[in-house]
């Protein structure tokens, strides 16, 4: 089934590689895959808003590929880069919060929609983990962007995280109850992104229709 | 498939904190396979300092296998770029959905009801066959996995070349144990440690930088490495002992471990058994 384009968000990119993007979706047999997924890759270390669905569009080509000639070269390519980054990615950090950012949401987004067998890929496990432990730590707390960036993470795979792993998910809530309890300086924008992310795990991993009320409805003047 | 050679091995760059640096278990320059059966090329002898997924930072050998195992990721990547990791699962898993298969349809009534009457086994049922299968897949897929430490080594090897399966002695010469079957845990993995221990009694002299020696004319992943095509009754559920399986005529299969006829049966050597149930 064929999304629109609009669904991959891959307007914020030239029309050749748009339609290169496009050609990989339908024929992947006649495009560089290797190519494709740095592409991929590439802007979605620049795009937020690219990083938080390009998920979608690995998973697609990762199928057709596997259709069309039973390959797995653009899946490949694409976990390499992303290891690759990862050994980086301290220095991306330091470089460019915004880089890092994006990484850590593209990874998430990337072990979100790349199942193997319809399960989570296992070796992104550990790495996920330890973005998410980076974005914890007391440093990374005190920027906006990365605690943002860390819960809107756990809404969107912190159930399937702590279902391949819960001794590594409670060593990151504790970090959390810690930063919330203890981090100095926190703005209170960040306070309420980390209350919010407690009470969402505490639940279940779903808000109370109270808690939501709380969190996401308009206040009443 | 020569993507499954590859050229080098890097350690794993699971932890945050570094890399969980065990040193090479006794045996890793035995070590021939990913854990999936895919053949390596290399072997990077000074690495096994650096690591190696099979020793326990506790010391204890590699054989000892306890109920709570290591997580996930420890286990699993013997490869260590991401790429090779997931295909590797990605094999794997699909090796024991096509095991589950063959096992559900040549497990089925007819192939049972022949089999039964060369075996002799009074405790063959088929019914209870049917409560006695493990299916859990992701049993199977741990289970499977120790079966390929197991056998991704150089003893291994040298085992089932010495010894072909006719000549094989219940007790004496070790046979994989049946993943198929119901164990406890602890059973399981005692049966995985004893089955281990014993291969070892061929393994390679040891020399500085042993010889690794690659099957070359065994490229890509034979079924039968994988896959234990179990094709034999239950016997007792959880028994502390390799069970002693019943013998089919398969000679297409490399390593039917768990064929050996029994030793009741051997002295007769006709398919028709003295005493059937």
């Amino acid at each position: 089934m064929e999304n629109s384009s609009d669904d991959y968000r891959i307007q914020a990119l030239d029309q050749d590689t748009q339609t290169l993007l496009k050609t990989a979706l339908k024929d992947p047999s006649s495009v560089n895959l290797e190519k494709v997924s740095n592409i991929i890759m590439d802007q979605s270390l620049k795009d937020q808003v690219f990083s938080k669905e390009a998920g979608r569009i690995c998973y697609t080509i990762v199928q057709a590929e596997a259709k069309q000639s039973n390959g797995s070269a653009f899946r490949r390519n694409l976990l390499n880069r992303l290891q690759q980054e990862f050994k980086d990615r301290e220095e991306t950090r330091e470089r460019s919060l915004q880089e890092w950012v994006c990484y850590v949401t593209f990874i998430c987004n990337v072990f979100d929609y790349l199942k193997v067998n319809n399960m989570p890929m296992v070796a992104l496990v550990h790495p996920v983990f330890d973005c998410l432990m980076r974005l914890a730590q007391p440093d990374a707390l005190m920027n906006e962007e990365e605690v943002d960036c860390l819960v809107l993470q756990l809404h969107r795979i912190g159930e399937q995280l702590e279902k391949m792993n819960v001794q590594r998910m409670d060593e990151l809530f504790f970090l959390l109850r810690d930063g919330f309890l203890l981090q100095e300086g926190l703005t209170s924008m960040a306070r309420l992104l980390l209350l919010e992310i407690l009470e969402f795990r505490a639940g279940g991993w779903l808000l109370s229709g109270t808690a939501h009320k709380y969190y996401y409805s308009e206040i009443a003047d | 498939m020569s993507d499954w050679k590859r050229e080098n091995r890097h350690e794993a760059d699971d932890r945050e904190h570094g890399n969980r640096s065990h040193s090479a278990s006794r045996w890793s320059h035995c070590r021939k396979r990913g854990v999936d059966g895919s053949l390596r090329t290399k072997r990077d002898t000074e690495n096994s300092e650096k690591g190696h997924n099979n020793y326990k930072p506790d010391n204890r050998h590699d054989s000892f296998t306890t109920p709570e195992g290591a997580g996930p990721v420890s286990r699993c990547g013997r490869q260590t770029d991401w790429g090779s990791q997931v295909e590797e699962e990605e094999q794997l898993r699909k090796n024991v959905h096509r095991d589950m298969q063959r096992r559900r349809i040549l497990g089925g009534d007819a192939t049972q009801r022949e089999r039964r009457a060369s075996s002799g086994s009074s405790e063959s049922c088929d019914s209870r066959e049917g409560d006695n299968i493990e299916t859990d897949e992701e049993v199977l897929l741990r289970r499977q996995k120790q079966i390929n430490y197991g056998k991704n080594t150089l003893a291994y090897d040298r085992y089932i070349k010495e010894v072909p399966k006719h000549m094989r002695q219940p007790g004496v010469h070790p046979k994989t144990p049946n993943k198929f079957r119901k164990y406890s845990r602890r059973s399981w993995d005692q049966q995985i440690k004893l089955w281990k221990v014993k291969l070892h009694a061929w393994d390679p002299p040891a020399e500085e930088g042993g010889p690794e020696k690659t099957l070359e004319d065994r490229d890509e992943l034979g079924l039968d490495d994988v896959m234990d095509i179990e094709l034999d009754f239950p016997s007792l559920p959880n028994t502390q002992n390799v069970p002693v399986l019943l013998s089919t005529n398969n000679p297409s299969l490399e390593d039917d471990d768990c064929m050996g006829t029994p030793v009741k049966l051997q002295k007769t050597e006709t398919p028709a058994a003295p005493d059937m149930s």
